[in-house]
């Protein structure tokens, strides 16, 4: 036989093995249906849990109770800015005293406590001492409370920046807060300050620097205002906060079921031993080894076109835009090819196909939860986030992906495509050894 | 020169001896017909004959040639039909077919010819397109009996290819078997079906705890059980004992003893009637005498002391 019968040959016969195992997944798709299913609905739950879903893709209202201990103006001015506007179609703010509040904060009933201290008004004006607004989030939500922190940030710069630029008008401000003024001086005041501002708004709006917030590359919701994003409105901004959470879950989700896919791409071995068809693969004259093989680009394939769907099926659905679809395709192929070749591992260790069922799902879920697609690495303990985490295959392609989409400066995502692809080469390797082992000593599988 | 010589073939699995010495031949034109119960080791045999498992000792030869010196071309000669259904349920019956062939090395232009062709020879044409796991257990074993004869085999292994299904499923399986006969296909066929074996097999091999007890053909066989005739004595045999009748060991040997009955052999050629006389002078009151041809189960039953269906 020829060298090029000798490869020619066996890989036809790889072909024909593929396309056999495609037709039958063709006739029986739902095991994959199933897997593929699963983590767009659970992103999509995970979306409507946290306020996602309606039909304008915004985020839900967060309820969040306000306890005015100040009772001022500028203590009502606040309250009364929670639901105005835009703000109303994001937020629900209710008025509670501060026991009921923590009450219902504990209940699970409202996402957050906005606290406004007793003489926070005076204290701002007159600069006495120092002032500030407390926030109790719940800590049985992250997106919401998260959300509310970043808003009220955004106030209390504001206050900071009023508080400078218009210190010298304080003293009278006080004075109309206590009610000593009439109406024609808060009418000048007000004519004055307005005049103030209108000259002040074209250093304002639009915004002569505009800055990107940077931060770490998992956090949840990195909606700065980058470069092209500064003519956005708020809604907009929101919007673009929820793409990022439904991003970073899909990536993590997708990651996760892909290891389950791919077990299910791989265990079709274990029922090619139980049909015997494997058996009977072997009374032809065949070599062995494109019959394995063909398993593992048969899953391939399919985690492929499974990643496709997840992406680009989950992202129309979200509405993300993916920023690196090519470099996340690349890696994604990569991730596939390292989950083929885990699942061949294991199938060659373990020929028994209810223990390997076992197995399969402890490596599986294992793998995905260290790795994070499902939490947040930084919630992991220190030793998990510092020393095992960052070994995982799971964690290179989930951190990179999420990385490439909170499009913070250069991502060395090929380099994780190459780690991945060489774990995938390793665990191919050892799979044949292991195959040939058994072969050789004239076991069955 | 016979197809497919083995040679005292053995094979354990730990301290169990699957196979022990087990020799014989499969010549072209002739279905050899493996017999024995479940756990003889008739699959363990064909498994080492078809390269499956490798044996502790002995050697298999395919068309005159050792198995294990060149694998691949003594596995392009034989086609084998394990006792599962080793088909995909989610694929038709053509595409089962045709799967098959071309793992066999046909072309794929050749794999659909000969798919059609045996589509029609097992006279299921008309199913050809739905897929196997809505055919019935006789369809089944039909497709599963054609995916090891699309590259025409010169030696066909059959493990047990009727279990399971009903007796006209059988029937047409069976001829089919023995058109391949006719063509010059040499077949080993293990059964624990004794009508099969007897019906189906030029020559038998009686198979049991691993060892080959006998072979030869059907008449061969019974002859060891004293030519073509044995008697069936009825009669109430609690607590007697056949071997304390006088002169009754000269001339008979038990084959089986039960409470009424008593099967038994003449020793060398005599007379039947003679053998009849003699039946009934015994010291035991006979309802009833019958003479009757030995059976494989008769021959099994000598040899291993127990019915082939225990």
């Amino acid at each position: 036989m020829t060298f090029g019968n000798r490869i020619l040959g066996p890989l036809a016969m790889l072909r024909v093995l593929v396309a056999k195992d495609l037709r039958r997944t063709r006739r029986n798709p739902l095991p994959w249906v199933i897997n593929l299913i699963v983590p767009l609905m659970m992103t999509a739950l995970l979306g409507l849990v946290f306020g996602g879903g309606g039909n304008n893709q915004s985020l839900g209202r967060i309820r969040f109770a306000v306890v005015d201990e100040d009772r001022s103006a500028l203590s009502d001015f606040l309250r009364g800015a929670g639901n105005q506007g835009r703000a109303g179609d994001h937020l629900e703010p209710v008025f509670l005293e501060r026991a009921a509040a923590m009450e219902q904060v504990n209940a699970g009933k409202i996402s957050a406590v906005l606290i406004i201290e007793t003489n926070f008004t005076r204290n701002y004006l007159t600069g006495r001492a120092p002032v500030s607004l407390e926030l109790i989030k719940n800590p049985a939500e992250s997106i919401s409370p998260a959300v509310l922190e970043e808003l009220l940030g955004a106030a209390v710069a504001g206050l900071n920046v009023i508080s400078r630029n218009f210190n010298s008008e304080f003293p009278e401000w006080e004075r109309v807060v206590e009610g000593k003024e009439d109406y024609h001086k808060v009418a000048t005041l007000i004519d004055r300050e307005g005049d103030k501002l209108k000259a002040a708004k074209q250093f304002v709006d639009p915004p002569l620097v505009s800055y990107q917030k940077e931060g770490p590359t998992n956090d949840v919701a990195v909606a700065g205002t980058g470069p092209g994003k500064t003519g956005t409105n708020g809604g907009a901004t929101v919007q673009e906060g929820l793409a990022a959470v439904f991003s970073y879950l899909l990536v993590g989700m997708s990651a996760m079921f892909l290891l389950f896919l791919g077990q299910n791409g791989l265990t079709d071995l274990h029922r090619e031993l139980r049909l015997r068809t494997f058996e009977r693969y072997q009374t032809m004259h065949q070599p062995v080894w494109p019959f394995i093989a063909s398993k593992i680009v048969f899953t391939v394939v399919m985690l492929l076109i499974c990643s496709a769907i997840m992406l680009i099926g989950g992202g129309m659905a979200f509405g993300i835009h993916w920023r690196s679809p090519l470099a996340l395709m690349a890696l994604m192929a990569a991730y596939s090819c390292f989950v083929a070749a885990l699942f061949a591992v294991l199938v060659a260790l373990v020929p028994d196909e209810r223990r390997a069922a076992a197995l399969n799902n402890i490596v599986g879920m294992g793998l995905g939860l260290v790795g994070g697609c499902a939490f947040p690495t930084r919630q992991f303990p220190e030793f998990l986030r510092e020393h095992v985490t960052p070994l995982m295959p799971t964690y290179w392609l989930v951190d990179t992906a999420r990385s490439l989409q909170s499009d913070v400066g250069s991502v060395p995502w090929a380099w994780a495509g190459v780690k991945l692809l060489a774990c995938a080469g390793v665990l191919v390797l050892l799979t044949g050894i292991l195959f040939r082992r058994k072969f050789e000593l004239g076991q069955r599988l | 020169m016979s197809t497919l010589k083995v040679d005292r073939l053995s094979k354990s699995f730990g301290s169990i001896r699957a196979v022990e010495g087990v020799s014989f031949e499969v010549r072209p034109g002739e279905i050899y017909g493996l017999l024995g119960p479940n756990g003889a080791g008739k699959t363990t045999t064909i498994s080492m004959i078809s390269g499956l498992l490798k044996p502790d000792g002995g050697e298999v030869f395919v068309a005159g040639e050792a198995f294990w010196t060149d694998p691949q071309r003594a596995k392009r000669i034989m086609g084998v039909v394990p006792q599962e259904l080793a088909i995909y349920e989610e694929l038709n019956g053509r595409e089962n077919l045709e799967f098959w062939g071309r793992l066999a090395g046909l072309s794929t232009r050749e794999a659909r010819k000969r798919a059609e062709d045996l589509l029609v020879a097992l006279s299921l044409s008309d199913r050809a397109k739905d897929a196997v796991k809505t055919y019935s257990g006789g369809m089944k074993r039909r497709i599963n009996l054609g995916c090891a004869l699309l590259h025409e085999p010169k030696l066909l292994l059959l493990d047990e290819p009727t279990v399971g299904i009903d007796p006209q499923a059988r029937m047409n399986i069976l001829e089919f078997i023995g058109r391949l006969r006719a063509a010059g296909t040499a077949i080993l066929y293990t059964t624990h079906y004794l009508e099969e074996a007897e019906n189906l097999c030029q020559r038998i091999g009686i198979i049991d705890h691993g060892r080959l007890l006998a072979e030869g053909t059907l008449a061969e066989l019974q002859e060891r059980l004293g030519g073509d005739r044995l008697f069936a004595l009825e009669a109430d045999f609690k607590g007697v004992a056949p071997e304390s009748w006088s002169g009754f060991q000269q001339h008979f040997r038990v084959i089986q003893k039960s409470e009424r009955q008593l099967v038994v052999m003449a020793v060398g050629a005599r007379d039947p009637a003679d053998c009849l006389k003699e039946l009934l002078g015994l010291p035991v009151h006979l309802e009833n005498v019958t003479v009757k041809r030995p059976s494989l189960n008769d021959v099994f039953l000598q040899l291993t002391g127990r019915e082939l269906r225990e």
